[in-house]
């Protein structure tokens, strides 16, 4: 058996009100992407619930774990501060998930969109109406702009071509 | 299997066993258990275990003598832990005997059985205290008291009597557990460590490990057991890493059952000996793992972990066996998921019904079941897929695994049948198959919404729909998208393609253009074409349709205006707009129709629309036409495009906002549509003939009209119907509407509207349209809607609809001015414009109504050449008595210059057509050039108004005929036209105008002359006029009644009052100043008085102001007490000539008046004011009833400075002005006062005296000296004066400081001539300005130099001042120091 790799199937970005920001897949098949946006889409569930209980207990943890397991993937979730869920689907294993790699994961995600969404010209051809508008973060991940799929793209090859910490290191208590 | 009960052993002697009292004993012993509260402290570990119950098994020690055979470490439990001995002994005798000597014999082979086990207690039952202490000192070998005596009572359900053996009992059992675990643990540490040695074995270690973890839960310390478990799992998947599986069996040797059976269960089968045996498979190991590790956790009342384990375990493994599909029996895994997840389900909620759980737990507890169940709905899906009851498509493919690389269908399917009895069902028949997934999918929706999961149930309920959708109609085809969705579901329902149809091939097209579109046409295999058959259909169905249907704002057309700039279509009325219209549909559309409504100023709306054209995927450029276009800027309201009854609309929502609040960023699209000249139009104008209707009685019933007249241009009109209406609530008389001039053309006449038949082009038609009175109004406006057709389209009606304004008021503005002279009454009418048009005047005239031509004869003055803008007419009156009071008319010709120019504009152009007929189509052109070229610029208008020639400024060269028509328009214009306007038409208008009336006339006339005895006839004698001196004069009023109404009876006579007005500047009055009298019809009234010119020059004569005074005994001038006065003043105009009084020439005076001089004089020296005593003699001797109250106070220009020459800058002429004038001052600042109450009287003689040589030099000398010898003020003032101090001589200078110690200064002494600066300081004063200036009063010297005007001068000493004693001057100085010099030029 080969060392277990996380292999990230899907990424999806969701906005505060839902709205999804971008969904990118991993796994061959092109079909699947339908599939992702079902997955994507079920998981605003159990972020909900996960984020109210985090609310209920004043915790301020970004990382709200495995959301639920489904056929052959995993799914993980992870809120910014400012209410952007990220939700990627990790290939099913048979074996233990450390929560730590995961967590990397989304740091590295939760990075390529900052990264992306603080261009500026995001806003360039949008009315100024609205403070709080969300279009700068939608259009983000329009197709028009580039830079936040190729971002995230990085972060799956990464993923694909690096095993998880090595055996050798990986302890069990 | 170990039970959970602690195994405790008891022996007696069997004696006592087989006694009564031994089963009552062992009743009420058993009554005790189970143990509560156990507190298990560790030496290895770190906190205090509590155990809250453990049940215990007593047994007797003899039954367990042959079982421990087996090497395979067993729970700690399964020994017992506690061993008990039961003595019942009365005597030492018996003890010593037979009793010591059996518990020795039982507590040997209690140590031999288990070395480790504890002693269990000699017990001594209703026995002496000797004996227990005996038996203590036997047994207690190790300090620990063993032994405990019992105290034996009926009632032995009293836990008091056992509490002391229970906590014995507790103690060793723990204490026994203790050591048994510490010594167990360190087994498997030792185990644990030698995991890499060869022949270690994963198998035995985990018996071991499972040993302990056993022997918690028996203690019911579940949390100790299940970290065991999880340590465990952990091993084992290190192990599983390490590839060391050698001790394992296959991966999976599935049992003929093994699918079904429930997963949680631990007994299902012999886990432990398949372990023991090394034959287990993992399968197997694995699911006992959870099963054990989910025992423990529901006994921890942790149900939902239970579930989300199994989950996870479940879709992990069930991953796993896939990779081994070949080997296991058909659909196995599924099988084994299926139920499983099902089992869980069950197994969870038989335990979750002991669990109270709050709202959250429940609700995630029902989540987890709901996965649990869409876990098994995969299931479905999956063997669904396979076996072909369901398609593979979304969203049945998703649980689809991914396929793996080999093909399964080439080998042989592996024996073994799977054994789930309603899954085999649902396999051979399909309807079982579905009900079966209803059914889980119901269940798990329902938990999901119990859960609050709504996506989750949506997505079930997806499925479900899917499935009636896949059942009702086995359709192919299906998209995620709901739009995509419906309209399949449509289609496959086979139900027309009705609007209903239309809508969602609507929104699928939306969001197929909005970019998200192409990936969720996925699993359409030619998108392209399949759009291109939506749309085709679409279009089909469009025309299909009954009613028409409008739908907004669909993204895959869009109308842009391209061309801002609107053009005229020339061949006929209309226009042109260029719009691109953007396709973003894959294909080429046919549209019926494209329409952009523009909306323009006042709501005004135009519609340009376009046939039947194609539509190209991208921008198309389609140019649409309005037939009716009206000039103006417009903004794009709405745009459709039709398709047959399908209309898309769009409406420009920044028109709303725009209204609101405009920003630049958001100006909507404006396009400029151009006048079209050659258009139809109606111009609207008042008629040229007009009345002011209020004021005339004899002409009522001649109502206002206007006229409309309809220009055709070039088309030939079948018919146009006017409409006009007026917002003001004017109304118009269309019944009574006339043609005007003749033509080919017929009018119709409606309730509302004109309608006007058949004229050709190029034609006007004038319709005279009566209405209501609008004089209230300044302009009137009317608003046309005009529909017409050609001859040459007699299909299209054209339809325009604008507002005309017309003026109502006169254009200009009439004041009347009479001038009563005697008999004669002059009346000036002045014309004048009163709005910004020019007015051309032609002529005026006042005509009297018949009656009256005998009795009044109008004489015009003189007659104007036609002017513009304003007009004076004079007229002359001359009026017998006994006028009648009917009015006159002001007739006045004129017109508006426009018009004028206009006209002869057009009189121009038809010259020159006349001369080179082929600029004949360029004629409305030309004329709209010249017309323009004339209104952007207004400065021909001078010149026009003048010579009458029209110099068109800044007109645009051009080339061809109309750059030849405008050169000779031009050439004709420029034209001299002197005095004549033949051309154009007049507007007459006739004013009434009421002959005025007056009851008395009086004509006042205030004569001067010689001497008062002169009579009033004598004539006006030149005689030289002085200042100062009386002059006598005849007041003379002469009345006239001419004027008086008729209806009055002639007045005799009435009581006038005359008043000369005061003009204190000028004149002195004394005599009768007011006066009543009796006046008559034509006397005249004379009464002198006397007159005294204050100065010198032309002066006028005072005004006469005449009064009727209300005659007394009733009223006698008509019914007003007060008659009616007006006066002409007959001097008004006059001006005498006042000489000034000259030294000499006082001798020529009268002696009165030399008399009165003298006295003046005499009065100068005797007192300190000479103008109280001037009046006190003027009233002594004239009697004057009032005087003036400051005769000075206007009298010329006050006199700034102290110096003597009030008009210094007349130079030649030194002013002898008269005592009085030069006190003037004093009035004024206090400051000044001082000075002057001292000295101005010396030095204003002395100045007298200088001046003297004006008139006669040669005497200066002796003057000097004579006045001075007279003058007793000289011998007064004895103070020596400026740095020479010597008294007073010659011209002096005052020094502007106020404080100087001098103050007077002689020219000679600081070197000064004449003429003399306006603001001087003595050298004393600015060197002590330079130096220290306390003592000036800094605020003074700011406010003289304010009141004084600043000379630069002293400007330079002040500044050079403040620049040195700026620290210490006061700040409120300062600041009005800087409004002085702020105030003053720069310099």
């Amino acid at each position: 058996m080969p060392p277990p790799a996380l292999r990230l199937n899907a990424v999806a970005f969701v906005s505060p009100h839902n709205h999804p920001i971008l969904i990118r897949t991993f796994a061959q098949p092109r079909a699947d992407e339908l599939k992702y946006h079902y997955i994507a889409h079920t998981s605003l569930d159990v972020v909900e619930e996960r984020i109210a209980a985090a609310n209920a207990a004043k915790s301020t943890e970004c990382y709200l774990s495995l959301l639920y397991t489904m056929e052959d993937v995993a799914v993980y979730g992870y809120v910014t501060p400012l209410r952007v869920k990220i939700i990627i689907a990790l290939a099913l294993t048979d074996t233990v998930v450390r929560d730590a790699d995961v967590i990397t994961i989304f740091r590295a995600l939760h990075t390529a969109y900052r990264l992306s969404v603080a261009n500026p010209f995001l806003k360039a051809n949008t009315p100024l109406e609205g403070v709080n508008d969300h279009t700068a973060m939608l259009n983000a991940g329009s197709a028009k702009w580039k830079g936040f799929r190729r971002r995230v793209d990085e972060v799956g090859r990464a993923l694909a071509g690096v095993t998880t910490s090595s055996s050798s290191s990986t302890q069990f208590h | 299997m170990s039970s959970n009960k602690i195994l405790v052993t008891y022996t007696s002697s069997p004696a006592f066993l087989s006694t009564d009292h031994w089963k009552q004993v062992h009743a009420a012993l058993l009554c005790q258990f189970p143990l509560r509260t156990l507190h298990w402290k560790s030496p290895s570990r770190a906190n205090i275990e509590t155990i809250p119950q453990v049940d215990v098994n007593l047994v007797p020690l003899e039954s367990l003598r042959d079982e421990h055979t087996s090497q395979i470490p067993q729970s700690l439990l399964d020994k017992p832990l506690l061993n008990v001995y039961f003595v019942v002994c009365d005597d030492n005798d018996t003890y010593k005997n037979t009793v010591r000597k059996q518990i020795r014999d039982w507590h040997a082979s209690v140590s031999q059985l288990r070395p480790d086990g504890k002693i269990g207690q000699g017990r001594m039952f209703q026995m002496k205290a000797s004996v227990l202490d005996k038996i203590k000192a036997d047994l207690n070998a190790d300090k620990k008291d063993r032994c405990i005596q019992v105290a034996w009572s009926t009632d032995y359900e009293n836990p008091a009597a056992w509490a002391e053996l229970i906590n014995k009992f507790k103690e060793g059992i723990l204490s026994a557990f203790d050591s048994a675990f510490t010594q167990r643990e360190e087994e498997v540490k030792r185990s644990e460590g030698q995991r890499h040695m060869p022949g270690w074995n994963f198998c035995t270690f985990f018996i071991l490990k499972e040993s302990l973890a056993t022997s918690f839960e028996a203690m019911s310390l579940c949390e100790e057991a299940l970290q065991h478990y999880n340590d465990l799992e952990a091993s084992f998947f290190r192990v599983l890493r390490e590839k060391n599986l050698t001790w394992f069996g296959a991966l999976i040797a599935p049992g003929s059952e093994d699918d079904s059976t429930p997963l949680l269960s631990v007994s299902k089968k012999p886990y432990r000996d398949l372990i023991l045996a090394n034959s287990i498979s993992i399968f197997d190991f694995r699911v006992y793992l959870l099963a054990r590790q989910c025992a423990l956790l529901s006994k921890l009342s942790r149900v939902i972990e239970v579930c989300r384990k199994a989950v996870a375990f479940l879709s992990g493994f069930g991953r796993r066996l896939r990779e081994l599909e070949g080997t296991i029996p058909l659909f196995f895994v599924e099988s084994w998921t299926y139920s499983s997840a099902l089992s869980v389900v069950e197994q969870v909620d038989t335990w979750a019904n002991d669990v109270k759980m709050g709202k959250p737990a429940l609700a995630r507890f029902s989540a987890v079941k709901g996965e649990l169940l869409e876990l098994a709905q995969q299931q479905l899906d999956i063997i669904g897929i396979r076996v072909g009851h369901l398609p593979s498509r979304p969203p049945f493919s998703i649980a689809l695994p991914a396929p793996t690389p080999e093909s399964t269908e080439a080998q042989e399917p592996p024996p073994g049948k799977i054994s789930r009895t309603e899954l085999l069902s649902a396999i051979d028949d399909k309807e079982a198959f579905f009900d079966l997934y209803v059914q889980i999918i119901n269940r798990a929706i329902e938990l999901y919404a119990a859960a609050g999961r709504r996506k989750f149930a949506l997505k079930l309920h997806g499925n479900l729909a899917a499935l009636d959708l896949y059942v009702a109609s086995y359709m192919s085809t299906f998209c995620s998208q709901s739009a995509c969705r419906a309209l399949t579901v449509h289609t496959s329902a086979e139900k027309a393609r009705d609007e209903e149809w239309i809508h969602i091939v609507l929104d699928f097209l939306r969001t197929y253009v909005e970019d998200m579109g192409k990936e969720l046409l996925m699993d359409v295999d030619d998108q392209l074409s399949y759009v291109v058959g939506l749309v085709t259909s679409l279009i089909e169905a469009a025309r299909g349709l009954q009613a028409d249907l409008l739908h907004p704002d669909h993204p895959a057309l869009s109308l842009t205006i391209a061309d801002k700039a609107v053009r005229l279509a020339e061949s006929q009325d209309g226009a042109l707009l260029d719009v691109i219209v953007r396709n973003r549909l894959p294909c080429d559309l046919s549209v019926d129709e494209v329409i952009a409504v523009l909306v323009g100023y006042e709501g005004a709306q135009l519609t340009f629309s376009t046939d039947a054209t194609t539509l190209n995927p991208g921008n198309n450029k389609v140019t649409l036409f309005c037939s009716s276009s009206t000039a103006g800027v417009f903004a794009l309201q709405a745009s459709q495009v039709k398709i047959s009854k399908l209309t898309f609309e769009w409406k420009d929502a920044r028109l709303l906002t725009a209204t609101k609040n405009l920003k630049l960023k958001d100006v909507p699209t404006l396009v400029r549509i151009p006048k079209d000249i050659r258009a139809l139009d109606v111009r609207i104008r008042p008629p040229q003939r007009s009345m002011l209707w209020v004021l005339i009685t004899f002409e009522v019933g001649v109502p206002a009209k206007i006229m409309v007249a309809l220009h055709t241009g070039r088309n030939d009109i079948v018919s146009a119907q006017i409409m006009l209406s007026s917002p003001s609530g004017v109304q118009f008389h269309f019944s009574e509407a006339k043609l005007d001039g003749d033509g080919s053309a017929q009018l119709e006449i409606n309730e509302d509207a004109l309608t006007v038949s058949s004229v050709e082009a190029d034609s006007v038609v004038v319709i005279s349209l009566p209405h209501s009175d609008a004089s209230s109004y300044h302009t009137l406006r009317i608003n046309a809607a005009l529909e017409y057709t050609t001859v040459s389209e007699p299909d299209i009606t054209r339809r325009l609809g604008f507002a005309r304004f017309v003026a109502t008021s006169l254009p200009m503005t009439v004041n009347v001015e009479d001038f009563f002279r005697g008999t004669r009454l002059f009346t000036r009418f002045t014309l004048s414009t009163s709005s910004h048009q020019h007015v051309r005047i032609r002529s005026a005239h006042l005509e009297t109504s018949r009656e009256d031509e005998d009795n009044v004869k109008v004489t015009g003055c003189h007659a104007q050449q036609p002017s513009v803008v304003s007009g004076k007419f004079i007229f002359q009156l001359d009026s017998a008595r006994g006028q009648a009071g009917d009015p006159l008319r002001l007739r006045i010709t004129y017109r508006m210059l426009r018009e004028e120019v206009e006209s002869l504009i057009d009189v121009s152009m038809a010259a020159i057509v006349a001369e080179t007929p082929h600029l004949l189509p360029h004629r409305d052109l030309l004329i709209d050039k010249v017309v323009d070229a004339l209104s952007s610029d207004a400065k021909w208008i001078e010149l026009y108004g003048i010579t009458g020639e029209l110099v068109v400024p800044d007109i645009v060269e051009e080339e061809g005929d109309i750059g030849d028509g405008l050169r000779r328009l031009n050439a004709i214009l420029a034209k001299k036209r002197p005095g004549d306007y033949p051309f154009g038409e007049w507007r007459e208008i006739i004013i009434p105008v009421d002959v005025p009336r007056m009851h008395i006339l009086a004509a006042a006339h205030l004569r001067v002359t010689p001497n008062p005895w002169v009579s009033p006839q004598a004539k006006n004698a030149s005689l030289p006029l002085f200042a100062g001196q009386p002059i006598s004069a005849v007041v003379s009023v002469t009345t006239s009644f001419h004027w008086a109404p008729l209806e009055d009876e002639k007045p005799q006579g009435c009581l006038l009052r005359y008043d000369i007005e005061d003009m204190t500047g000028d004149w002195l009055v004394s005599g009768c100043k007011r006066s009543d009298f009796q006046a008559e019809d034509g006397s005249t009234f004379t009464m002198p008085v006397t007159l005294i010119a204050l100065h010198h020059g032309e002066l006028s004569l005072p005004k006469i102001a005449i009064n009727a005074l209300p005659t007394q005994g009733g009223p006698r001038m008509g019914s007003s007490s007060v008659p009616s006065c007006e006066t002409y003043q007959m001097h008004g105009a006059e001006k005498v000539l006042v000489l000034p009084r000259g030294g000499r020439s006082l001798d020529n005076l009268p002696s009165e008046t030399q008399h009165l001089l003298s006295e003046i004089r005499s009065g100068y020296s005797a007192a300190r004011d000479p103008v109280q005593k001037a009046n006190e003699i003027i009233r002594n001797s004239i009697a004057i009833p009032e005087l003036p109250a400051t005769p000075a106070a206007s009298s010329g220009p006050p006199q700034k400075k102290r110096k003597t020459m009030p008009v210094a800058s007349a130079g030649s002429i030194k002013l002898p002005s008269p005592a009085p004038m030069s006190a003037a001052p004093s009035y004024g600042t206090g400051q000044r006062s001082r000075v002057h109450t001292r000295q101005s009287p010396l030095r204003s003689r002395r100045v007298t005296e200088s001046a003297g040589p004006d008139i006669d030099e040669d005497a200066e000398g002796e003057d000097d000296l004579e006045e001075g010898m007279d003058d007793s003020g000289d011998a007064e003032d004895k103070r020596l004066y400026c740095f020479c101090q010597k008294l007073s001589y010659g011209e002096m200078i005052a020094c502007d400081n106020a404080d100087c110690r001098y103050q007077w200064f002689h020219l000679p002494c600081v070197n000064l001539k004449p003429p003399l600066p306006e603001n001087w300081f003595c050298e004393d004063c600015i060197s002590r300005m330079k130096g220290t200036s306390s003592t000036l009063p800094w605020s003074m010297l700011v406010l003289e130099q304010r009141c004084d005007g600043v000379a630069s001068a002293d400007r330079f000493i002040l500044r050079g001042y403040r620049a040195r004693a700026f620290e210490r001057v006061p700040d409120h100085a300062l600041q009005q120091l800087e409004l002085v010099t702020s105030e003053s030029p720069p310099w």
